[in-house]
């Protein structure tokens, strides 16, 4: 166990100044996206993402990719914009404005399997919200991509005790939340929660950042928390965790989020799990590649 | 991922793009057989489509759909293009993950569920063992654990297969460098011996195997099968109809002992043939489970 008790470490991360902020450069562009689509003007956009080179360069990649359907190369920052649609120009921006954050060695995790980890739980979060007609389908991609938010503020605040808690996890071969919890007695949901309210993320990221790993303890917003808790499960037995597999059998149907999703979705009894799994290799190698692509240009 | 209108094709990616009639290929496969193609695979599925448009005259995906789906012979023709996706080869220490959750996982739990009987025994049954691979490799992995998880246990694996020559194939216990190639070589050191440039299976791993001639549709002979911990059963099921595949899994039920588990190939499933076995996921695989868990079981409404 860390020397700090779980208060001392909770005021740590609500006070501590180096806690990693919003990208300058992206600022202006996030508080433009965060008036209605209806009211998004594409030109300003442009403009707006054109101050940043990498999120540029993203954009470009992001359309280009398979992994959000495009089918015709696009060649301009425009073409991009208007090929992701403005709709989803928010969850790029903040996706960059994530990966600016990342220290080049997240307490012994390559940034480049954390990363891959957390769009890989964004895509199947978005696959299994549309296969089970979530009516928070359009949050999905976005709050997959965030869950692990706490992670950073982890690795700011307590990066030996962080540490520690990898190696645990690794030699172990168990989930890095019940590593972090026997090491510094705090998770990197409860962490991730006070950060993401330092960095007033939408209620929702908040909830699903704070309560992926206790799902029943959610109050609100609890069928997009369930939804990313599963994503989450299944990345990790998939090969998409944190470098390392979990030894462990998962049965759904005993999973908290599974219980919690029965009560949200009634389409759920009908549901091909089998499939998603298998379906769930179709990312793998866009996921690699998309990963390794945004990890150049940063 | 929805499925685009578009031929198939690389992108100036290099990423693959499928053509919507080869997913829909893929969907007849799944819900006929039971065996899914991920995107990776969709060349190699589109390849095999090809050969057998060719022996038909077929000239293009579209009407192949059709032979598949609608023409008086689509089922024959679902076999013929089955048999060309899965090519019949076995060998040794085939399926990685599968065998290391197996290893990790699978077994703790059985010893453990097991830990108050009297009788430290496992039985496990390689159901469709073709020539022999599987169950061999499956006594080495045992035999491995012998002196730490296992030590005090004894075991036996059950190999059953229909095709005579495979049978044979698998009592003689020899093989080539194909088959073999897979195989640890501190394993090849210790558990085979080499024939003239093959390698043959040594008495110690043949001694834990029993291999039988079995119709898994022969309803009597299927209910000798009993007290088994594990059912492997990999690319066995896709070649039968959707009643005979449930028969045959209810037999494999009935046959497992309340904690056990069954195995089948990679990206196999059983959505729709039964529901008395659940899905249950292991480190980059799937099996299924028999159901009768510690903590209860939470049914579906």
């Amino acid at each position: 166990m860390t020397g700090l008790s779980r208060e001392q470490i909770f005021r740590k991360l609500e006070t501590v100044d180096t806690m990693p902020s919003i990208p300058a450069t992206l600022e202006p562009l996030l508080r433009y996206l965060s008036l209605p689509v209806d009211q998004l003007e594409t030109q300003k956009v442009v403009d707006l993402i054109s101050h940043d080179k990498s999120l540029t360069v993203q954009c470009l990649h992001l359309a280009n990719s398979p992994l959000f359907c495009r089918w015709h190369a696009v060649d301009s920052l425009r073409g991009a914009v208007v090929a992701l649609g403005l709709g989803r120009m928010k969850e790029v921006a903040l996706a960059c404005s994530f990966m600016k954050m990342l220290p080049t060695q997240i307490g012994g995790i390559d940034p480049v399997i954390f990363w891959e980890h957390s769009l890989g739980c964004a895509l199947v979060a978005r696959h299994l919200s549309r296969k089970l007609n979530l009516p928070c389908a359009d949050k999905a991609y976005l709050a997959g991509l965030l869950h692990d938010f706490g992670i950073i503020a982890n690795v700011v605040t307590l990066p030996k005790e962080f540490g520690e808690a990898l190696i645990l996890a690794r030699s172990r071969e168990i989930p890095l939340h019940e590593a972090e919890l026997e090491v510094m007695g705090v998770t990197h949901a409860e962490s991730g929660g006070i950060l993401a309210a330092r960095w007033k993320l939408a209620p929702e990221l908040i909830a699903v950042i704070t309560h992926h790993h206790t799902p029943e303890q959610a109050p609100d917003h609890r069928a997009l928390v369930a939804l990313v808790s599963i994503a989450d499960l299944l990345c990790r037995m998939r090969n998409l965790g944190y470098g390392y597999a979990e030894r462990r059998l998962v049965d759904l149907l005993e999973e908290k989020a599974f219980t919690v999703l029965v009560e949200e979705c009634t389409t759920l009894a009908e549901f091909d799990w089998a499939r998603l799994t298998f379906e769930l290799d179709n990312y793998m190698f866009e996921v690699h590649k998309l990963v390794a692509a945004l990890y150049r240009i940063q | 991922m929805t499925a685009s209108p578009a031929p198939t094709q690389a992108t100036e990616s290099g990423s693959f793009v499928a053509n919507p009639n080869l997913t829909r290929i893929r969907d007849v496969i799944y819900q006929a057989a039971g065996i899914f193609h991920p995107n990776h695979k969709l060349r190699f599925l589109e390849d095999r489509c090809g050969r057998r448009m060719k022996e038909l005259g077929v000239a293009n995906l579209r009407d192949y759909v059709d032979c598949l789906t609608v023409k008086p012979s689509h089922q024959a023709e679902l076999v013929a293009l089955l048999n060309e996706t899965t090519v019949g080869e076995t060998y040794f220490y085939r399926n990685e993950p599968q065998l290391e959750a197996l290893r990790k996982v699978i077994l703790p739990k059985i010893v453990e569920a097991k830990a108050n009987l009297p009788l430290r025994r496992l039985r496990i049954w390689s159901a469709g063992c073709s020539t022999g691979e599987e169950p061999y490799t499956l006594a080495l992995i045992l035999l491995e654990e012998s002196k730490g998880l296992l030590e005090g246990w004894s075991f036996d694996i059950q190999a059953t297969d229909l095709n005579e020559r495979s049978i044979a194939h698998a009592k003689r216990g020899v093989y080539g460098e194909y088959s073999t190639r897979n195989i640890p070589p501190q394993i090849r050191e210790k558990y085979f011996v080499e024939e003239q440039g093959e390698l043959s299976v040594g008495t110690l791993a043949r001694s834990r195997v029993t291999i039988q001639r079995l119709n898994l549709l022969d309803d009597s002979r299927m209910t000798f099968m009993k007290g088994v911990d594990i059912i492997f059963c990999c690319n066995v099921l896709i070649y039968f109809d959707a009643a005979s595949k449930s028969r045959v899994i209810q037999h494999f039920h009935t046959n497992l002992l309340p904690h056990g588990y069954l195995f089948l190939g990679h990206a196999e499933s059983l959505f729709g043939i039964n529901d008395a076995f659940h899905l249950i996921h292991l480190p980059s695989t799937t099996a299924y489970g028999k159901g009768a868990h510690a903590n209860g079981r939470k049914r579906l409404p």
